[in-house]
């Protein structure tokens, strides 16, 4: 059942499953990575903001929580994917304290720029309780 | 820049892994949450220098336990190399339990991509 699950999250997010609707598949993207352990990071709380270039303010878009495989499918939809300053936060000490460890990173923000939303974004989060990395990916 | 030698317990050290070489002049600033009222205080600001460090960040006295955060002016220091780059800046939030000794927090950073981690 799990595997069943592992593989469909898999065509999901990979976005090879022709009868999702194109409005469903994210052009955002994540996938976090417990490099402490060799496996994904499940269960993690994460949030997308968008700036509002005028206010200045944060503006929450979605909130979700990793799946088995550590993606957080569904981010944003095409249409609400515009230009601008994004911020993905990830809720890392909640993920370690479940774990029954400690974290030196009480949450891990990235920042980025959306230029072009006709792209696709894949924002992964390589971590482990004293370091994290971030790259764009795809 | 502040009068302290490098004896704050704090240390940075930005790295431009784009290309090999140390980040020069890139603005920092430290910040402490004020845990009442929920807002950064900032501690100092500075630029990095020719190695890509910034001395003086605190004193021994001023690192007291609680949340901080490093802020790195990453984009402003692409744009000074007439380059573009994916994140606008970087903030890396980090909390000190007890008066550790020494504390390094570098930065290694491309246009596209970047790592932390809690150092020595």
């Amino acid at each position: 059942m799990n595997r069943l699950k592992l593989i469909n999250d898999h065509i999901l997010s990979g976005e090879k499953n022709m009868a999702m609707p194109a409005t469903l598949l994210s052009p955002l993207t994540t996938h976090v990575l417990n490099i402490a352990k060799g496996v994904p990071g499940a269960n993690m709380t994460i949030s997308l903001y968008r700036l509002d270039p005028v206010s200045s303010v944060w503006n929450e878009i979605t909130t979700g929580l990793t799946n088995d495989d550590g993606r957080c499918l569904g981010l944003i939809t095409k249409d609400t994917f515009i230009a601008g300053v994004y911020k993905m936060r990830f809720e890392t000490e909640k993920y370690w304290n479940a774990l029954g460890e400690i974290s030196f990173y009480p949450f891990v923000e990235v920042v980025f720029t959306v230029n072009d939303p006709s792209q696709k974004y894949h924002v992964p989060l390589l971590l482990s309780r004293f370091s994290y990395s971030t790259y764009r990916g795809s | 820049m502040s009068p302290l030698n490098n004896s704050s317990p704090l240390t940075t050290h930005v790295l431009n892994t784009g290309d090999g070489l140390p980040a020069v002049r890139m603005p920092i600033s430290l910040h402490r949450l004020d845990p009442h009222m929920t807002l950064w205080n900032l501690i100092t600001v500075g630029t990095t220098n020719e190695d890509g460090r910034c001395p003086g960040l605190i004193t021994s006295d001023g690192f007291t336990p609680g949340t901080y955060k490093m802020r790195f002016e990453t984009g402003q220091y692409w744009e000074s190399l007439g380059q573009g780059s994916f994140y606008p800046y970087v903030e890396i939030v980090f909390t000190i339990t007890d008066a550790e000794q020494k504390l390094h927090l570098p930065l290694l950073l491309s246009r596209y991509s970047y790592n932390t981690y809690r150092g020595s």
